[in-house]
């Protein structure tokens, strides 16, 4: 029993009402307007769920630790990212030839973070390889992006001319 | 590009476009940012939801948490959310017009008919930046939006309801999408399935002809498992809740995505402290000074969760001022 539920033991109607005001997800009851302005967080059964992706006060963004049992090789511990960086990176790192080793790993599934093992032939390090790769997907993405809208356009007007057409025609039955 | 056998460009080809849906496939494509592409598109586009419920008046039958759930999960458009700040990274104190839009939910049934109070009965009282974001979405034939409370006679509902920006990751209310097709290899010509079965899978499995004959028709019996193929042909059903247009969940997907890259490649760059002032320069695509499609968004915002911080401070988000030329990229002001 903590001292609050104690001081508050002897009334329901005060109970309910330090339960409401303790509980961050829930705001503030106004005892002067006869307990019935309430501010309430529009659903959440748990608070801080934006520790998800936003960084800790002081937090990196990644961390870089060379591997010194291996050479050419380092572990990059990534804060707040999750699967969708984490494949992307090391199955793309993949597919470059000087690229000898690369996975990542998600240590627990309760806390955001993964961290990537990079190993290179040498000729380049695992930081450079991890820089070109992401340089490579962004402009992937950026043909892609192009394709799309060019593409988009095109088939928006075919359909919506279609559309108008079947308008028309039924409107002359 | 080295890691496509057929050596062909990255296109797009669309089967459906219209405001609902976006149905397309992207060849010569990679599995791994394919499904980036579609995790991004579903949790980490920002949007606009009820927040915070201020309840003023509630005698209907549902209890005050149930409504506010409600209204959370209503659907509101969201074109134009560049133009708000993140709540928390907002200088004021709880909420303000530059980072959240303000409705209201006044109803009170006085005639003996069950009277029903619907999305459409958001009143939005704040100033916005721009017409458009906040409205509730209204695509039925009625226009009235989803159904929220049913009041008796005698019965009143009066709302405060703050609606901010937020990414699904935090919460659902905040997804732009209803559901995102995803689907590769249709045929299993790859063998990355296992369908289970009694005596011969290729008679007890329902077969989607048409899918796999626009990926390239059914496996040949006679030729040799490929065991090098890869994935290369994607096929995407956007589907939008109504708060974006299809195409712009894609687009900003993938801004979204090439920003969280970016970011990366800056933080790696940076925690070398060398002067080697590479420059994104080099791997921007032509298309990124905004194309077609710049109307709604100057380019790059920064991704506001985590704000400028995210990148070492700069803090030329905060201020008051738009999200926009707060560029998570150096010095670079301007660009994509």
């Amino acid at each position: 029993m903590t001292e609050l539920d104690g001081a508050n033991a002897h009334s329901w109607n005060n109970r309910i009402g330090a339960l409401v005001e303790h509980n961050p997800a829930c705001g503030l009851r106004d005892n002067t307007k006869d307990h019935r302005h309430v501010t309430h967080k529009a659903d959440y059964d748990a608070d801080d769920r934006f520790e998800l992706f936003l960084l800790d006060d002081g937090q990196q963004k990644i961390e870089h630790k060379e591997e010194t049992r291996v050479p050419n090789t380092a572990i990059f511990t990534f804060n707040k990212e999750d699967h969708t960086l984490g494949n992307l990176l090391s199955q793309r790192l993949l597919k470059y030839e000087y690229i000898v080793f690369a996975a990542y790993k998600v240590p627990h599934p309760l806390f955001a973070t993964f961290e990537l093992r990079v190993s290179t032939d040498g000729t380049i390090t695992p930081k450079d390889a991890i820089i070109k790769c992401c340089r490579d997907v962004v402009q992937d993405l950026g043909v892609l992006k192009n394709s799309f809208t060019t593409e988009w356009l095109g088939k928006k007007i075919v359909s919506e001319g279609e559309a108008e057409r079947i308008a028309r025609e039924n409107n002359t039955y | 590009m080295d890691y496509d056998p057929e050596g062909g460009a990255i296109n797009v080809r669309f089967l459906q476009a219209d405001n609902q849906r976006a149905n397309f496939i992207v060849q010569n494509f990679n599995l791994e940012t394919a499904n980036s592409l579609r995790r991004v598109m579903l949790a980490e586009i920002p949007t606009l939801a009820i927040d915070v419920v201020e309840v003023l008046d509630n005698t209907s039958v549902l209890a005050d948490e149930f409504v506010c759930h409600r209204l959370g999960l209503v659907p509101l458009s969201s074109r134009g959310v560049g133009e708000l700040l993140y709540s928390r990274d907002c200088d004021c104190d709880g909420y303000c017009d530059q980072c959240s839009v303000v409705l209201t939910l006044n109803a009170k049934c006085t005639g003996s008919e069950i009277m029903k109070v619907y999305a459409r009965d958001l009143v939005i009282e704040s100033n916005r930046p721009n017409d458009e974001v906040g409205r509730p979405v209204i695509t039925d034939a009625e226009g009235t939006g989803s159904c929220i409370v049913k009041l008796r006679r005698g019965q009143a509902i009066h709302m405060r309801c703050i609606a901010k920006k937020g990414i699904a990751k935090e919460h659902a209310k905040w997804a732009p999408s209803a559901a995102i097709g995803f689907e590769y290899d249709p045929a299993n010509k790859l063998h990355h399935l296992d369908y289970w079965h009694e005596e011969d899978p290729e008679k007890e499995w329902p077969k989607d002809e048409e899918r796999i004959n626009l990926d390239g028709g059914p496996a040949n019996p006679d030729e040799p498992f490929n065991y090098e193929a890869i994935p290369n042909r994607f096929f995407f059903d956007v589907e939008t809740v109504g708060g974006l247009d299809p195409d712009q969940i894609v687009v900003q997907g993938i801004e979204t995505l090439q920003t969280k890259l970016a970011s990366v490649i800056h933080e790696l760059q940076g925690s070398s402290g060398g002067p080697d002032g590479m420059d994104l320069g080099g791997a921007q695509s032509p298309t990124m000074n905004g194309g077609a499609y710049g109307a709604a968004d100057g380019g790059y915002t920064t991704p506001g969760y985590g704000g400028a911080s995210a990148w070492g401070g700069a803090g030329a988000a905060q201020g008051g001022t738009t999200p926009y030329g707060a560029t998570p990229y150096g010095g670079q002001g301007q660009g994509w």
